[in-house]
């Protein structure tokens, strides 16, 4: 199973590849406790950690989907809760323009997520997780996926 | 002299008065600028051919005076000619207007210091398009032609045995010539957002053709003109209602013109986005002349879209025009240089446009009108 997961080709479904940048300060925190909570989830995310929402740029999103990711999810402090007072607004700005960007380019419109998870939100994050990769299993592997990658 | 004033204007000295257009207003009011010593700079216009001009920085009068009559060129990109801060007047279109502004705001032009007198403007040819047109379209050899003028909806040239050759441009432009695309779908004509407009349409009467039609639209846009009246070099008449209205007139019409060809052009996508776009790009060499002569990209030799893309990338799409669809999805004001100046013939500023016209809309910013709304982060930090 180790290996077939290692390889991505499980014999009884297709698992997305999912990548998701989570602020050092609250989503980060929330992958932890759900950890420790022993929150269940899929293990189709590969967590990427940023300083702040704030610090994502949408060059780390495209260049993930470039590089064969599914799915995009990014993620910061509840609005107000930000450690460096309004990166996640930036964030939210920045998200305006990749969605659209996103959307116009073709790519389906549940494939970039944004996301408040705080440090106490273990659940959360696991439910977050899971339900979005149940929106991309639905949606299939993405076109912008390079030959060859899984 | 207010800021809105409309006055109609003309060169004093005779010989810029017949050589440039519409009575060598503009010339005059620049050549007057430098030797008043308002500013120390003039960006004109070079013709370099029936068909082409390149634009040149200069301090000497003469040379201004000996580029009346210019034709439009290509947008001005003004930072990569001059140092920050140097007194600079500049006769611009909406577009270059537009791009200067723009400029201003990355930090790239001191705003104070440059004086933008703006020329209406109808739309631009491509010099390589409008050679290729004369010969299939005109049955014409270019190196005959003396002069162009538009009328009436044609475009006429004139050969240099005394002929004239008229076509209608709706006939031409379904033939795909005619002006640039970018042009066909521009909706700006009147170029408010410099510190004085300047044009032909609203002269009427005895003075038509040959006096300019001038709105005041800046405290800059009063100097350069109250400039130019004290040095001698022009006069001026109050523009009456009658000027303002036809002027107003010109304008719906070409607004609305440029709202079919936006229609015509930017139609919604058959088929798959995707597809779409990785076909349009996939000649791309990745040159990077499109960021080269791109007027509203301040980030200079090391960017976001070079440093992090290469020719040797095997993705579907190249990274580069991904993050310059998003970094001009704000700020593209659509003046078409980078379609004109790609080897491979991609209609960039078509899909910048396509990127962009949706999010100006949204967020109701249209780039280069004014100095007020920063880019990017424009919309209200505290929303939602």
């Amino acid at each position: 199973m180790a290996e077939a997961t290692a390889t991505g080709t499980t014999s009884e479904e297709w698992q997305p590849k999912i990548v998701m940048f989570c602020c050092n300060w609250c989503s980060y925190g929330g992958a932890d406790s759900a950890g420790m909570g022993r929150f269940q989830q899929p293990p189709t995310v590969r967590v990427i950690r940023v300083m702040c929402s704030g610090r994502m740029d949408p060059v780390f999103i495209l260049n993930a989907f470039l590089e064969g990711a599914d799915g995009v999810i990014f993620s910061g402090c509840h609005i107000g809760d930000c450690h460096y007072v309004n990166g996640n607004y930036k964030a939210t700005i920045k998200y305006k323009f990749l969605k659209a960007m996103v959307n116009e380019l073709g790519l389906e419109d549940e494939r970039l997520k944004l996301d408040w998870i705080s440090a106490s939100e273990g659940e959360r994050y696991a439910q977050v997780v899971t339900e979005f990769t149940e929106q991309i299993k639905k949606v299939g592997p993405s076109p912008l996926k390079p030959e060859g990658v899984i | 002299m207010d800021i809105g004033d409309c006055y109609v204007g003309w060169a004093t000295d005779e010989d810029i008065r017949t050589r440039g257009a519409s009575g060598g207003l503009v010339t005059a009011m620049l050549a007057a600028a430098l030797e008043k010593g308002l500013v120390e700079a003039v960006v004109v216009l070079k013709k370099i051919g029936e068909f082409e001009a390149v634009p040149i920085v200069t301090s000497d009068p003469e040379e201004v005076k000996a580029a009346a009559g210019s034709m439009h060129s290509v947008p001005i990109v003004l930072s990569r000619y001059l140092e920050y801060g140097t007194k600079v007047a500049l006769p611009a279109k909406p577009c270059d207007a537009r791009s200067t502004i723009e400029q201003a705001k990355r930090g790239q032009v001191d705003i104070d210091t440059t004086y933008i007198v703006g020329l209406n403007c109808g739309g631009t040819m491509h010099p390589a398009v409008t050679r290729e047109m004369l010969d299939v379209m005109y049955k014409l050899d270019p190196e005959d032609i003396e002069g162009e003028e538009i009328d009436k909806g044609k475009l006429i040239f004139e050969t240099k045995d005394g002929k004239e050759h008229a076509i209608k441009i709706d006939e031409l432009e379904e033939e795909g010539y005619g002006r640039r695309e970018s042009c066909q779908y521009c909706a700006v004509n009147i170029p408010t957002m410099a510190d004085i407009a300047c044009g032909n349409w609203g002269v009427i009467g005895d003075l038509a053709g040959k006096g300019t039609f001038v709105e005041i639209n800046t405290e800059k846009g009063i100097a350069i003109l109250e400039n130019a009246i004290d040095a001698g070099a022009v006069e001026i008449t109050p523009a009456d209602d009658k000027g303002k209205a036809i002027r107003a007139k010109v304008d719906g019409a070409m607004m609305n013109v440029a709202a079919a060809a936006n229609e015509k052009h930017l139609s919604p996508i058959e088929g798959s986005h995707l597809d779409y776009y990785m076909n349009a790009l996939k000649d791309c060499i990745n040159c990077g002349a499109c960021k080269t002569v791109c007027p509203v990209c301040a980030c200079g030799e090391t960017a976001k879209c070079t440093e992090f893309s290469s020719a040797s990338d095997t993705y579907k799409m190249s990274l580069f025009h991904l993050v310059r669809f998003v970094h001009l999805m704000d700020s593209c004001i659509g003046c078409g240089q980078c379609t004109d100046v790609c080897p491979v013939d991609i209609p960039l500023t078509h899909i910048y446009q396509r990127f962009a016209v949706p999010m100006q809309e949204e967020f109701e910013y249209k780039p280069g009108m004014d100095m007020t709304t920063p880019p990017f982060f424009g919309v209200d930090l505290i929303e939602d």
